[in-house]
């Protein structure tokens, strides 16, 4: 009992997610930057690689400012409920082994949760700020969600009715002999392209938009708040990310030589981290290559192409099986 | 609501009665998508604009006064601080207002190295524009890539003027220095590399879908509205006017390489983009053509202390569009009236005609797309509707104004 919730607060836990949510930062900003023609961080550590920490511990010794009319007990607790939500969910990827720190038969639903609990958690730290541009973000966020939530569900069930079961573990052990990004390509790119939406990347950086929100829903927090909103939002760029990794491509799993156990679970976490990185260099390629759409065209976009996409595929696969 | 010219809250003078407040939304003067603060106020009917009023003045700086204070030769440099991007367009506007009213003749290398530097400008300022559509669309790969293209040609200023923006190139009578050496070569080579990275451009804009969906139809004017509200440069292009004060009325050595007027038949922003996208490339030949056929000798005379007496009007194809100066002397060692007319004076309101019919989300980029150079423009009227009159403010009525009006207790 006690060195499960070691490992679920330290490895492969929250603390390892909390560091890949660091890292991921750090490679976004580099891999953009380069992508861009520039440089990107480059003053702390090696490489800039210790920049996102050095922010965050920045923005936890500055001043919090809470605006007068906001909703007070909802602007100070909501940022650590919203963090709470992707914290959860990590100990529920399969990192290093065939199967998680915690496991249920149902594990798809509460993964589902999280994700609905995530947008709920945003709506309501963006109202409870009471500002302009964050009431406004917020109308945009809740109809992107209202767009991008469907396709992704479907695109989530659809690796569950190849495996036949709704526990990540059995969806890992169901892909190997084939990854499920093989099975149901379509179902791949819809969860990326919901990925984005539910991360405010663009082209769906819609609610956030900085040259018409300012920061959108994050305006008005500062100090602590908006260093554990910024954490949380790279904590769900990982979890999301790990979420794919273990729906399509196959989890932590790999060629295994017969080894000790440690050099095995070693083996794991470098497959894992492989993909999650293979996973987020996607996303940071997609979100660097386009423009941000209006809210109406991503509204079409989801609704017109997206989920009609993903249909389709689900009901290819429920024919062939 | 009172009367008074002076109330920002009279709506007297707007003739906007009929819209009510509540549909209101202000945009400005400081809005994270304006880069200088400006007012535009929109009336919404749910998310459609129906009606845009702009009120202009709030980065006024009196420069016009200025110039009355300085000399002929100071003036120049201080013209050009109207505008960090299309700074040799207004000094050269100056410049050669100001000689009409002297003897010169300006030396014919003189007239080649100007064609060269306002060309360069003319592809830095678009080139600028071009990235910023990219920041506004949220597009900001487009935006690093152009900016860091846009280097290639304040390096080339840099090489030959020795400043970056603010050249501080031109004088009366001819520029100040003659081109370094050996700058054929590297110019040569600048100008094919832009043409070819122009060409990519070309391509990305008008095939990337998210960049096509944001700008194709959005904010399209056609010819009449044109006429109606006269705006200049790029925006009237695009509706298929092909007005160019370089072909019209040729100043510097346009006469002798004549550009080619680009035009453009749709109206909308797409259409702004491949068009200021051709006048790149145009810019470009002209540079090159000018750096082969530049011919040897002078590049000034003596730069003269006093102009004689008397007006003259000038006007300029600046990046922007047609630049309006008027130049008064009384033969002094000042000038004794200098007027301004800039680009984005003539094109606001075209602006606001653009806005009409699209929504929220459209304002960053339509406004962006006339390419607003709000501190080029701001001046200050006052004006009395009811009363049918016009006059100027002085300082210290303005003062007072100012004190009385932020007034503790004072009503609203």
């Amino acid at each position: 009992m006690l060195d499960t919730i070691a490992e679920a607060l330290l490895f492969p836990g929250l603390t390892f997610f909390v560091w890949l949510a660091f890292v991921f930062e750090w490679l976004e900003r580099k891999t953009v930057a380069r992508m861009q023609g520039r440089i990107g961080p480059v003053v702390a550590g090696p490489a800039g690689i210790l920049q996102p920490v050095a922010d965050f511990f920045k923005l936890v010794g500055k001043e919090e400012i809470i605006p007068a009319f906001a909703d007070k007990f909802v602007f100070e607790f909501g940022p650590p409920l919203f963090f709470a939500a992707p914290a959860i969910g990590v100990v529920f990827i399969p990192v290093i082994g065939p199967s998680a720190l915690v496991s249920h038969p149902l594990d798809i639903i509460f993964i589902l949760f999280i994700l609905a609990f995530s947008a709920f958690m945003a709506a309501m730290l963006g109202y409870s700020s009471a500002g302009r541009y964050s009431t406004i973000g917020i109308g945009r966020l809740i109809l992107q969600y209202t767009s991008y939530e469907i396709p992704m569900i479907i695109a989530v069930i659809t690796p569950a009715l190849l495996a036949r079961d709704l526990s990540l573990d059995g969806i890992v052990a169901a892909q190997s002999g084939e990854w499920f990004i093989f099975l149901a390509p379509v179902s791949f790119a819809c969860f990326i392209v919901a990925a984005l939406a539910e991360l405010e990347k663009p082209p769906f950086d819609i609610p956030s938009a900085k040259t018409e929100l300012v920061a959108g829903w994050m305006t008005e927090f500062s100090g602590r708040a908006l260093a554990y909103v910024k954490l949380t939002k790279n904590l769900s760029y990982v979890f999301l990310s790990a979420i794919a990794v273990t729906l399509f491509l196959g989890g932590p799993l790999g060629p295994m030589p017969a080894m000790v156990w440690w050099a095995q679970d070693l083996l794991y976490l470098v497959y894992f981290l492989v993909k999650l990185f293979a996973v987020g260099f996607l996303i940071f390629a997609i979100r660097s290559a386009l423009a941000r759409v209006r809210i109406d065209q991503a509204a079409g976009l989801f609704w017109t192409i997206v989920t009609p996409l993903s249909l389709l595929q689900l009901g290819i696969i429920m024919l062939l099986r | 609501m009172t009367d008074s010219p002076l109330d920002p809250k009279s709506e007297a003078s707007a003739g906007l009665m009929q819209y009510s407040p509540e549909n209101l939304v202000p945009f400005g003067p400081v809005h994270p998508s304006l880069k200088e603060p400006e007012y535009f106020k929109l009336y919404l009917e749910g998310e459609k604009i129906v009606q845009v009023v702009p009120r202009i003045g709030y980065v006024h700086r009196g420069i016009e006064r200025a110039a009355q204070d300085r000399t002929w030769v100071q003036n120049i440099y201080l013209f050009e601080r109207i505008c960090g991007i299309c700074s040799f367009a207004h000094s050269m506007a100056y410049t050669q207002t100001a000689e009409r009213l002297t003897a010169f003749e300006v030396p014919r290398r003189a007239r080649y190295i100007r064609l060269i530097i306002a060309e360069l400008e003319r592809i830095h300022s678009h080139l600028l524009w071009l990235g910023l559509v990219g920041y506004w669309t949220g597009f900001d790969t487009l935006f690093m890539w152009v900016w860091k293209d846009r280097e290639h040609i304040l390096d080339l200023f840099e090489t030959i003027t020795g400043n970056r923006v603010h050249k501080s190139f031109i004088t009366i009578s001819g520029v100040r220095n003659d081109l370094p050496e050996n700058i054929i070569e590297p110019l040569k080579k600048e100008m094919k590399y832009l043409t070819g990275r122009v060409d990519y451009y070309s391509d990305l804009v008008s095939t990337e879908e998210t960049l096509v969906a944001r700008t194709r139809g959005v904010g399209r004017i056609d010819q009449d509205v044109a006429r109606r509200l006269c705006p200049v440069g790029p925006l009237l292009r695009c509706t298929g006017i092909a007005r160019d004060i370089r072909k019209e009325d040729p100043y510097a050595a346009y006469d002798e390489l004549v550009p080619d007027v680009k035009t453009s038949n749709q109206g909308d922003i797409a259409s702004l983009l491949l068009l200021r996208l051709e006048e790149i490339r145009e810019s470009c030949r002209l540079v090159t053509d000018a750096i082969e056929k530049i011919p040897a000798g002078n590049v000034k005379l003596a730069v003269p202390r006093v102009i004689p007496a008397g007006d003259s009007v000038g006007h300029i194809e600046a990046p922007r569009g047609e630049l309006f100066y008027f130049v008064r002397s009384a033969g002094g060692m000042k000038p004794e009236r200098v007027k301004i007319r800039t680009c984005t004076m003539a094109n606001i309101l075209t602006a606001t005609e653009m806005l009409k019919g699209h929504t929220l989300a459209d304002v960053p980029v339509v406004l962006t797309g006339m390419d607003p150079c709000f501190g080029c423009m701001d001046r200050i009227a006052v004006v009395d509707v009811a009363k049918g009159k016009e006059w100027s403010v002085r300082g210290e009525e303005l003062r007072l104004h100012g004190i009385n009006w932020y007034k503790p207790g004072r009503q609203t």
